[in-house]
């Protein structure tokens, strides 16, 4: 099982009735209606290929599970339970009323034909050419074009140039500070448009995606928006504990609504925002930063590790705003090849997952991100490794091992008084507590265009 | 104290349920247009009345979404109908040893639903396993077109075989005389032959039949033989789980399973050595599933064929099916592991994921101070550890002599 590299293939539910997989490799199925995911598989080789019966079980389970999430008459749109997964709120009387179910998902998987030329795409880069070029490829099949390609690349020597030139609707921004955070905040700066939309470098996005990006916009009033990122390849056995035994980024493929709600009721260990997306497939409106600020500068890759997402969606949760999960917009995520870039990954997730709560908790005096740190995370551990020596998956205790060796090197942020000084949101707890100053938006152009400084979205 | 077992359609408006005084809860079996999509034990107070708005709100948060499944299911299925393939002939096996009156129970039920089905010929086939005197023969007779087969030897495996080669059908059905069939049993294992052309085999949901005593609440509510209301299908081996197919517990239960006959007699029938009655009674079924599915023949689970299972009446005789469970696992286990070599390190495996679970669960209750948990838990674990020790040879050894004797 570990030796077989997995196939990634698309199955329309809504047009197959017969599998013709020969049954010969192992495979993650993703099944589609049309232009809606609908759910993902992975099976062995002695499981497929999936007989007609099986396709309609999927069929049949994964659309009523959609229909009960996108269909206002049967209770959507549905909050995030505490454990950042859907509850159905599906009455029987909706369940009994509920007529020409193939009709409604055949609806609901129109593929959008939504403008999205009040998207900027932002992609941030570091010394990847090759897959930046795969990248931009797909962002140029775009059914509805965006507003504008901003590529900023993190590299020292501006070594995407090239790559960008290839592609003559990318507007290229060399940012030689390192650091993701630094470079999203640079292609905020640089975008024009209303909505930014970011991806990463080693991402391939489906050909609807800003459509419906835009789409998701237009229907909802919320602040951001993130997607679903299916995996692009298999291959690998780094590639594949990722996706199956950590969770790749997210299994859920229908939407779910992030609000102060669940905001309040898993804020006891540290506000679950790591639960509401990736940053390899997220969007916001600009104003979402006028309110509560860019990406802080100390977490993220090239700085504390990871979690500069999470920590500025928990700033707009925190602060009243929602965030929407709408697993329409598809991406596909090349996860790591090698076994030490995933162990480093893995670690490096930890360790900025850690920074994160440090500086959830000097933002907003949450006890809760604090606890995390010392309760939830040790206890995880444990459970983990108890778990993985009697019950597996096998290889789980060297993945764990990274992931305390993140944890261990992310206590140092609790001990970093200057690291912790330079804080970023003084003015948002100014803000809570004078509700009138909440008011006041806080124009992030002005205060972005100073390069120097190093809290962007200080005014 | 004893629960009212409740069939509420869905699909209707729904009436209140009364309680009797000597019930304190309902078993709530629920259908969507004849289809079984739930089940939910409510504890109640003693004579209440449970309203039609609670049901709805019970029918709200439990079943709405399996009725929203069952619904698209058949959309789709009007949409691309199933072809129509010849089913096979069935011969339905009841084995039964001095029990006429609960045989009779099941009879009764079949016979109400063995008109009119899509099976070309239904034979019933019921083997007496050694009863003690002729009234099983005489409950039989009672009944039209029944087989009736007498095995001398003692054990459910030898009835089983017995059946298996008396019967005639290319399908075998096998029931134990403690349940009875639901009104859509035939229909659903019509479905489900149907629908998966090449299963070696199928497994059914066992819903209780009674819960009038502590001991049937409390297995029950420990989640009993329900294997749940989703089809599904098992394999040689599955991505979820590592350890599959050694762990074929989750496939069903013995007391409601068929299997394509061709493909049973040609893998010699069900082990004798186990399901021995008193002092083996299990892992025959587990034995079985494992081998068809090592055989390369998928095993469908099928909740629409269903049973209704009177469970173990008495605390004590519950504790003693806990013991039997642990031996008969391990028993199973270390058979396979002598006779499939090359899973060794999955029977390996099971042995130390089915401990460790053990133990965890008696922890649990240990911690919770929930002492029928516990003494169950300890039977379990005592009956793995008895079923370690050389149980499967001392019940070959046993098995050996029945022979013997009945040469």
């Amino acid at each position: 099982m570990n030796g077989d590299a997995f196939r990634v293939r698309q199955i329309d539910l809504g047009s197959v009735c017969a599998d013709a997989d020969a049954g010969d490799t192992p495979s993650l199925s993703i099944f589609w209606w049309k232009d809606l995911p609908l759910g993902m598989r992975a099976s062995l080789p002695d499981e497929l290929p999936y007989s007609e019966a099986r396709l309609r079980q999927f069929a049949a389970e994964f659309s009523a599970a959609q229909l009960a999430a996108r269909s206002t008459p049967l209770g959507a749109p549905l909050r995030a339970t505490y454990e950042g997964s859907p509850k159905s709120a599906l009455c029987l009387t909706a369940a009994l009323g509920a007529e020409d179910l193939v009709g409604r998902l055949d609806e609901l998987a129109t593929a959008s034909s939504a403008s999205a030329q009040h998207i900027s795409v932002v992609i941030c880069t570091r010394d990847r050419g090759p897959a930046l070029a795969e990248c931009l490829q797909s962002v140029a099949r775009q059914r509805s074009a965006p507003g504008e390609v901003i590529v900023v690349d993190n590299s020292r020597d501006g070594s995407a140039r090239p790559v960008c030139i290839g592609f003559p609707e990318v507007r290229y921004v060399h940012e030689p500070r390192p650091g993701l955070s630094v470079a999203r905040s640079a292609g905020i700066r640089e975008s024009r448009q209303d909505i930014i939309a970011f991806t990463d470098d080693d991402v391939e996005v489906h050909p609807g995606w800003t459509a419906e990006i835009a789409r998701a916009f237009e229907e909802r009033d919320v602040e951001a928006l993130t997607g679903l990122v299916l995996p692009a390849r298999l291959d690998t056995i780094a590639q594949r504990r990722f996706q199956f035994d950590m969770g790749g980024f997210g299994t859920t493929f229908v939407p779910l609504l992030f609000d102060r709600r669940f905001f309040d009721e898993t804020r006891p260990s540290g506000a679950h925002v790591w639960k509401i997306g990736a940053g390899a497939n997220m969007a916001f409106r600009r104003s979402a930063f006028d309110r509560v600020g860019s990406f802080d500068e100390r977490l993220g890759a090239g700085a504390a590790g990871c979690s500069e997402d999470s920590e500025l969606w928990y700033r707009l949760l925190a602060t009243g705003g929602t965030c929407l999960y709408e697993p329409r917009a598809v991406v596909f995520h090349h996860h790591r090849r090698d076994w030490p870039g995933f162990r480093q990954q893995i670690r490096a997730y930890m360790k900025g997952h850690v920074a994160a709560l440090v500086t959830q908790y000097d933002n907003f005096g949450d006890r809760g991100n604090i606890d995390r740190i010392w309760k939830q995370l040790p206890a995880y551990f444990l459970r983990t490794f108890v778990k993985a020596l009697f019950e597996g998956p096998p290889g789980r205790t060297r993945i764990l091992a990274a992931e305390v060796e993140g944890w261990l090197a992310g206590l140092q942020f609790l001990v970093r008084f200057g690291w912790r000084k330079r804080r970023t949101s003084n003015w948002l707890r100014k803000k809570i507590d004078d509700p009138q100053g909440a008011a006041r938006t806080i124009p992030v152009s002005k205060s972005l265009s100073k390069r120097s400084d190093r809290r962007p979205f200080l005014p | 104290m004893g629960y009212k077992i409740v069939d509420i359609e869905l699909s209707i408006p729904l009436a209140p349920v009364e309680l009797a005084p000597e019930h304190d809860g309902v078993g709530l079996i629920a259908r969507w247009q004849g289809r079984l999509v739930g089940f939910e034990m409510i504890a109640l107070a003693s004579a209440a009345i449970l309203s039609a708005e609670q049901l709805k709100s019970i029918a709200d948060e439990r079943f709405a979404d399996r009725i929203l499944v069952a619904k698209m299911d058949k959309e789709l299925l009007r949409r691309r109908p199933v072809g129509q393939l010849p089913l096979p002939s069935l011969s339905i096996a009841i084995c039964t040893k001095d029990r006429a009156e609960r045989l009779s129970r099941l009879l009764g039920s079949l016979d109400s639903i063995r008109l009119g089905t899509a099976f070309p010929s239904v034979e019933v086939v019921v083997v007496d396993n050694a009863s003690v005197d002729s009234s099983t023969r005489e409950a039989v007779g009672r009944f039209k077109d029944v087989l009736y087969v007498f095995e001398p030897r003692p054990g459910l495996d030898f009835a089983r075989n017995a059946a298996l080669h008396s019967a005639s059908g290319g399908l075998i059905a096998y029931l134990d005389d403690d349940v009875v069939v639901d009104r859509n049993w035939l229909d659903g294992l019509a479905k489900a032959c149907r629908d998966n052309p090449g299963a070696g085999g199928f497994t059914g949901l066992v819903l209780p039949l009674r819960l009038d005593t502590e001991a049937q609440i409390f297995f029950e509510r420990r989640g009993g033989f329900g294997r749940g209301f989703r089809r599904n299908e098992f394999h040689n081996t599955r991505f979820d789980n590592a350890l599959h197919p050694v762990g074929s517990g989750i496939l069903g239960a013995g007391c409601n399973m068929a299997f394509d006959r061709t493909l049973l007699v040609s893998l010699g029938g069900f082990d004798e050595a186990l399901d021995t009655g008193a002092p083996l009674p299990g892992g025959g079924d587990l034995d079985i599933f494992y081998r068809v599915l090592r055989s390369g023949r998928p095993m469908i689970y099928e909740p629409e064929y269903a049973v209704y299972h009177e469970h173990r009446e008495t605390i004590e005789q519950l504790r003693r099916q806990y013991w039997t469970w642990g031996l008969g696992m391990m028993a199973f286990l270390v058979k396979s592991r002598r006779t499939d070599g090359e899973l060794k390190a999955r029977h390996r495996g099971m042995v130390c994921w089915w401990f460790f679970d053990r133990l965890k669960a008696l922890a649990r209750a240990a911690r919770k101070l929930q002492g029928r948990d516990l003494r169950f838990g300890i039977a379990e674990l005592w009956g793995g550890i008895y079923g370690l020790a050389g149980e499967y040879d001392r019940s070959r050894i046993r098995v050996q002599r029945i022979r013997e004797q009945n040469r």
